[in-house]
């Protein structure tokens, strides 16, 4: 005990700092070369690819109201218009990951796997999904780029704005989850 | 209740609590102990419980439980084996992180190089420590051969050792060979070219392993691919298992040799002594290694950052056109010049061979048993010539010998190289002024009145121009020449230069003409606007008449 409590009153002599001072060096080191690496595995995803920001057409181009949703097959999305507004919804259902689809008769996503149903808005009808379809964040700009409307954080549908040549860009990297089913 | 609670006692269990967990982590080392290593005192335990770390933990297990003092000495090692595994940690780690985005095929691999050196953050430093780190390595593991022979460390029982040395020479080389085709650039797939058409000069089975290691009869998908396996599965895994064979040796069988003044010298006993006591791994060995490698990796970084300008690399590699002065990477330049001694068969394949054969059979020729510098003259001196003769093949071996260019051509290749940067890439893009300069006729000063600071890039390089023609002449390879320099606006942001030089062919007496044309972009020009590396793009065209 006494001999604990002297070494405990000990200075720090001159090796112990050098000691010190090399392994914080290569622990800052390490540190930094771990945030390097991060950075440098992080993807980047190019204009037009999933991942990145998707611009679809103008507002002239959406589907109507009463018509069938898009399929953005290779982006992965569904650009579906509907009374409440318009939303992109991610294609994979919130269940297991399967691709759900279109049903025209129904008016409604069916998925192929366990059969969970969804509006065209993406709220869930019934099935063992646990929750609302999951969307992208919507942005309609002017040509000069000033943006009109744009997805709320809480995913609600956004009003399609009365001007024609305004530009829809569907941001895949910005994911809002659907809510969960009471 | 709380008064009842004994603060000491709680203070007491939670110490040796910590202690306990920490004796778990370190494999025997308390706190007050961990304290004692990092201070370098002895040992607070008994019995000494640094020596049981070696056999309970896997990584101090590997390590010897001490060396001797004279063995510690700097002047004897200089710690370069030590520097080498730390290199090649070093490339190990980048180069599991490049290969994040390198893609091994033709149509990939270079546009993923311009990837990791534009788009991806860190992607420049990475590949720079990657490629300065292997030259790194190739360059401690050569000094570390020169090392062990000179100190005459290869003998009796490091034998084998020695040969196994011999064979981490032979995969660092290949290792960093065929890294260098990775990029599929000009340089990368000329100079591997190269060293693969030298393999197929060996006699009975060249064929075979140049179709092996290429894939087809020329460098392509297959052999791109097979560089890279090889570069990063089979080499590593191969270096890894023998460096284990060659540090196995090294801590368990025979140690690092002492300086052959303590083993064969007539130093008084107390010395010899001194020179044999034990100097324990924990902690003061330990303590240098973390200096020596935090100082590898500072001095590495250093010079990276600041004193390096950055990887190569050059155009994309076009297998119908072999630019001039194709070199091999720098530690082949001794067999490029062997190469140009005569037929490729003998030089490029069965001399190196044998040289190969001799270096690893040094420890069985060599059976003189002293180790001291003054009683083996011989191989000291065969070392020193060996090294010299390196030296005068590397020399030999570079583009500027022995390989005849005309001297119109040779100016202004270097001037503006075919690939990569010459001095006309070191005028910034303001300072190339239109208009006509004719070499003894425009006054190589005040070229650029009109410009408020004047043009001192564009006429030191109109100087060197100059300079270089004034040599050939003197020289006799141009006769009566006329020297001209032309800068154009060509385009918006684009300007053309040509160099254009005519002579008297001393053959058939008529005139000849060589002229060059570099197109040269604001954007894409040396160190202004964007990294050096990624400048140098310009389209060129050569005319000779």
């Amino acid at each position: 005990m006494t001999a604990e409590e002297t070494q405990e009153r000990l200075p720090v002599n001159r090796r112990e700092f050098l000691n010190y001072a090399w392994l914080v060096s290569l622990g800052f080191f390490t540190v930094s070369a771990a945030g390097a690496t991060y950075l440098f595995a992080l993807p980047r995803f190019r204009e037009g690819e999933f991942g990145g920001v998707i611009t679809v057409g103008t507002v002239a181009d959406l589907p109507s109201v009463d018509a069938p949703p898009d399929n953005y097959a290779k982006t992965k999305f569904w650009l579906s218009n509907t009374s409440e507004g318009l939303v992109a919804l991610y294609k994979v259902c919130t269940h297991l990951g399967c691709l759900y689809n279109w049903n025209g008769q129904e008016i409604k996503y069916i998925c192929p796997c366990h059969g969970s149903q969804f509006e065209k808005v993406g709220t869930f009808i019934l099935g063992p999904a646990p929750r609302d379809l999951d969307q992208f964040v919507i942005r309609i700009e002017t040509p000069e780029g000033e943006v009109l409307v744009e997805t709320p954080p809480t995913g609600d549908p956004i009003p399609v704005p009365d001007v024609p040549n305004a530009i829809v860009k569907i941001d895949t990297g910005l994911r809002i989850i659907g809510n969960r089913v009471a | 209740m709380l008064r009842s609670i004994d603060f000491k006692d709680l203070r007491q269990k939670t110490w040796s609590a910590i202690d306990n967990r920490v004796r778990i982590i370190t494999a025997g080392l308390g706190l007050h102990e961990l304290r004692a290593v990092l201070r370098g005192d002895p040992p607070t335990e008994k019995p000494n419980p640094r020596f049981k770390v070696h056999t309970t933990s896997f990584i101090f297990h590997i390590r010897p439980r001490y060396y001797q003092k004279g063995s510690t000495i700097l002047t004897h090692t200089f710690r370069l084996g030590f520097m080498t595994v730390v290199f090649y940690t070093i490339e190990l780690i980048t180069g599991v992180i490049l290969m994040i985005y390198y893609v091994p095929t033709p149509d990939a691999a270079y546009s993923s190089v311009l990837q990791i050196m534009g788009e991806v953050p860190f992607g420049n430093l990475m590949r720079d420590i990657h490629r300065l780190g292997a030259e790194a390595t190739v360059i401690f593991t050569f000094l570390h051969l020169l090392r062990t022979y000179f100190t005459g460390s290869y003998k009796k029982e490091r034998s084998f050792t020695w040969f196994t040395g011999v064979i981490l020479l032979g995969i660092t080389l290949f290792l960093s060979f065929f890294g260098y085709l990775l990029p599929w650039d000009q340089l990368a797939y000329w100079a591997v070219t190269i060293g693969t058409s030298m393999a197929e000069s060996a006699p009975f089975f060249g064929t075979e392993v140049n179709l092996l290691l290429r894939g087809a009869p020329d460098i392509g998908a297959g052999g791109l691919l097979r560089a890279y396996l090889l570069h990063v599965i089979l080499l590593p895994l191969l270096a890894v298992l023998v460096l284990s064979i060659h540090y196995y040796k090294v801590s368990r069988e025979h140690g690092i040799s002492l300086p052959a003044r303590y083993e064969e010298g007539d130093l008084p006993a107390e010395k010899t002594k001194e020179a044999k006591r034990r100097i324990d791994f924990l902690p003061d060995l330990f303590s240098h290694e973390i200096y020596l490698t935090i100082l590898g990796l500072f001095l590495l970084l250093l010079v990276t950052i600041f004193f390096y300008g950055g990887a190569p690399l050059e155009n994309i590699a076009n297998p119908q056109q072999t630019p001039l002065d194709t070199k091999a990477p720098w530690y082949f330049w001794w067999l490029q010049g062997l190469l140009k001694l005569g037929d490729k068969a003998l030089m490029g394949i069965i001399i190196p061979t044998l040289l190969v054969i001799l270096l690893f059979a040094v420890p069985y020729i060599d059976r003189n048993p002293n180790r001291s510098f003054v009683k083996r003259p011989v191989a000291v001196s065969i070392g020193v010539f060996a090294v010299l003769v390196l030296i005068v093949l590397s020399y030999m071996g570079l583009p500027q010998y022995g390989i005849e260019t005309p001297a119109a051509t040779r100016i202004i290749q270097d001037l503006s190289p075919e690939e990569g940067e010459g001095p006309l890439q070191e005028v910034s893009y303001d300072q190339l002024q239109q208009g006509i300069y004719i070499v003894n006729e425009t006054p190589t000063d005040r070229m650029c009145p009109e410009m408020d600071f004047g043009c001192p890039e564009f006429e030191e390089f109109f100087t060197l121009y100059t300079e270089k023609v004034h040599h050939a002449i003197e020289a006799g390879s141009l006769e009566n020449p006329d020297a001209v320099l032309v800068v154009e606006d060509w385009q918006e942001d684009l300007k053309k230069v040509t160099m254009r030089i005519t002579w008297d062919d001393p053959e058939t007496g008529e005139r000849r003409t060589y002229e060059k044309h570099i197109y040269v972009h604001k954007n894409s020009h040396a160190g202004i606007t964007i990294p050096k590396k990624m400048a140098w793009r310009a389209f060129t065209a050569n005319v000779t008449i």
